[in-house]
């Protein structure tokens, strides 16, 4: 049964080296060149969420709201210290 | 001659024998394992490759983006602000910003749509590093977008092929041609984006001439950081400043919330597992207890049954945490992780199609094998050594 040990083995080896030469050769560098021109652009670097329209899209800089419902305040914190 | 000792070694043949002759019994463990080790690395996959590819572009961001508050909202910023900011000493690269949401009420999606100025030659230059094909004097000659993957998607769908029709706050409406399609490699930031030029967009947007959404700028020297923040306040007091070292601190641990939600899905699942095997392990009937009742019967010494169980068990979670995380490779970064990478990016609006670039922390998948493979190693080597420190006859009952 050794032989077959082997065998398994090598083919897990293999699997691990082909892993690592995706890992090493992959051409990672176009994508985050394109990332940053788009960011650079644009000057934004927030990443396209596919939120609801009431929810940040552009992280920091937009508060949570709901648009469809400008009157209904939101709940937060202090709602409840001075609830009494 | 040493492949010729192994291929003799007693040991190892006997070993390898217990692990293919008893592959029912171990296939169950190795199967559980692969489903824990497999979705908690391609959780850890995702999170580190979004924040690399996040982190990566904040290198081109400004140090500082300035907007008007009322009544705790951003409201529009007057563009004399530009001229304001300017007048600081030490302050570089100060440049108005228009951008906002562009709601499609029929389907209730949203695109972000961004003005920019296409007479900037930085710009310019960029824009034609990013889209090869974009003639930038036929782009301006005519009223026209550069729209994101999925906006292109979403508006073919809705038989917007050529021309998208803008509806404006003063209720007019606005056909702009789509020119181009920016690439998909920047789905990441552009999906859901729309870039226009700047005046274009405020018509869109219903903003007056002298209006933008807030003001960029750099401060080369880092020192001068608080300082200029104290003099900004001290010269707007409706202002709200957001630096760049906050929206990097933000990156870093954005999805780290995600990925240790699942970091204590793991924990559970594993404890639960070990506590399975245990339990199997040290079972008064099993056929585990025989098996080393038998090898102590035939001259074994507890040294040799915990060494060989220690080795049957390693290979065991050796081969498990392998396979988990090449399958886990295998399914993030070339099959861009269907269904989980929605957790991170969300379905709400547009769906996105996003690469992800190969990110690998060594370090934390170390971490994921000690926390597998010690509890593992435990839970069997325990019970094996109870069994092995018993006389045999009462270990073989």
């Amino acid at each position: 049964m050794i032989k077959p040990f082997f065998v398994s083995l090598g083919l897990l080896m293999m699997l691990v080296g082909m892993i690592s030469i995706h890992y090493f050769y992959s051409d990672d560098k176009t994508s985050e060149k394109m990332l940053q021109n788009i960011s650079s652009i644009t000057q934004v670097s927030s990443a396209s969420l596919s939120v609801a329209y009431y929810e940040p899209r552009v992280l920091f800089y937009e508060k949570m709201d709901n648009p469809a419902y400008p009157q209904m305040l939101s709940i937060n914190k202090m709602d409840f210290v001075y609830a009494r | 001659m040493l492949g010729k000792r192994l291929m003799n070694s007693t040991f190892l043949h006997f070993l390898t024998l217990l692990l293919f002759k008893q592959k029912s019994k171990h296939i169950g463990a190795v199967l559980i394992s692969v489903i824990i080790i497999f979705l908690l690395s391609a959780v850890l996959f995702i999170s580190s490759s979004l924040q690399h590819s996040l982190l990566s572009t904040l290198k081109t961001q400004a140090d500082f983006s300035v907007s008007r508050v009322q009544a705790g909202k951003s409201v529009n910023t007057p563009l004399e602000w530009v001229d304001k900011i300017m007048e600081i000493n030490g302050v570089s690269k100060v440049a108005p910003r228009v951008y906002g949401r562009y709601f499609f009420t029929p389907r209730e999606n949203a695109f972000l749509v961004v003005g920019i100025d296409f007479f900037d030659e930085q710009n310019s230059e960029e824009l034609k590093k990013l889209v090869e094909q974009l003639d930038l004097k036929t782009f301006l000659s005519s009223e026209g977008m550069l729209v994101g993957e999925g906006v292109k998607k979403f508006l073919s769908a809705h038989y917007f092929k050529d021309y998208f029709t803008f509806k404006t706050p003063q209720g007019s409406f606005k056909k702009v041609k789509i020119s181009q399609t920016l690439p998909i490699k920047a789905n990441l930031i552009a999906n859901d984006m729309i870039i226009m030029p700047i005046d274009l967009a405020r018509e869109i947007f219903g903003m007056e001439e002298d209006e933008v959404t807030d003001v960029t700028f750099n401060v080369p020297n880092d020192a001068e950081w608080d300082n200029i923040i104290t003099k900004l306040h001290l010269m707007f007091y409706d202002v709200r400043v957001v630096e760049k070292r906050e929206i990097k601190k933000a990156y870093e641990n954005l999805y780290n919330y995600k990925g240790g939600l699942f970091l204590i899905l793991y924990l559970v699942t594993i404890t639960t597992f070990i506590l399975i095997l245990y339990q199997r392990y040290s079972m008064v009937y099993s056929t585990e207890r025989k098996e080393i009742g038998i090898l102590r019967a035939i001259g074994w010494s507890i040294k040799d049954i915990l060494k060989l169980k220690f080795y049957e068990n390693l290979t065991i979670v050796l081969v498990s945490f392998i396979l988990g995380v090449i399958l886990a490779y295998l399914y993030v970064f070339i099959w861009d992780a269907p269904l989980l990478s929605q957790i991170f990016l969300g379905s709400a609006n547009l769906s996105n199609n996003v690469s992800f670039t190969p990110v690998v922390e060594f370090g934390l998948l170390g971490s994921i094998f000690l926390f597998y493979a010690v509890p593992f190693l435990a839970a069997v080597l325990i019970p094996a050594w109870k069994v092995a420190v018993t006389p045999p006859k009462e270990a073989m009952l």
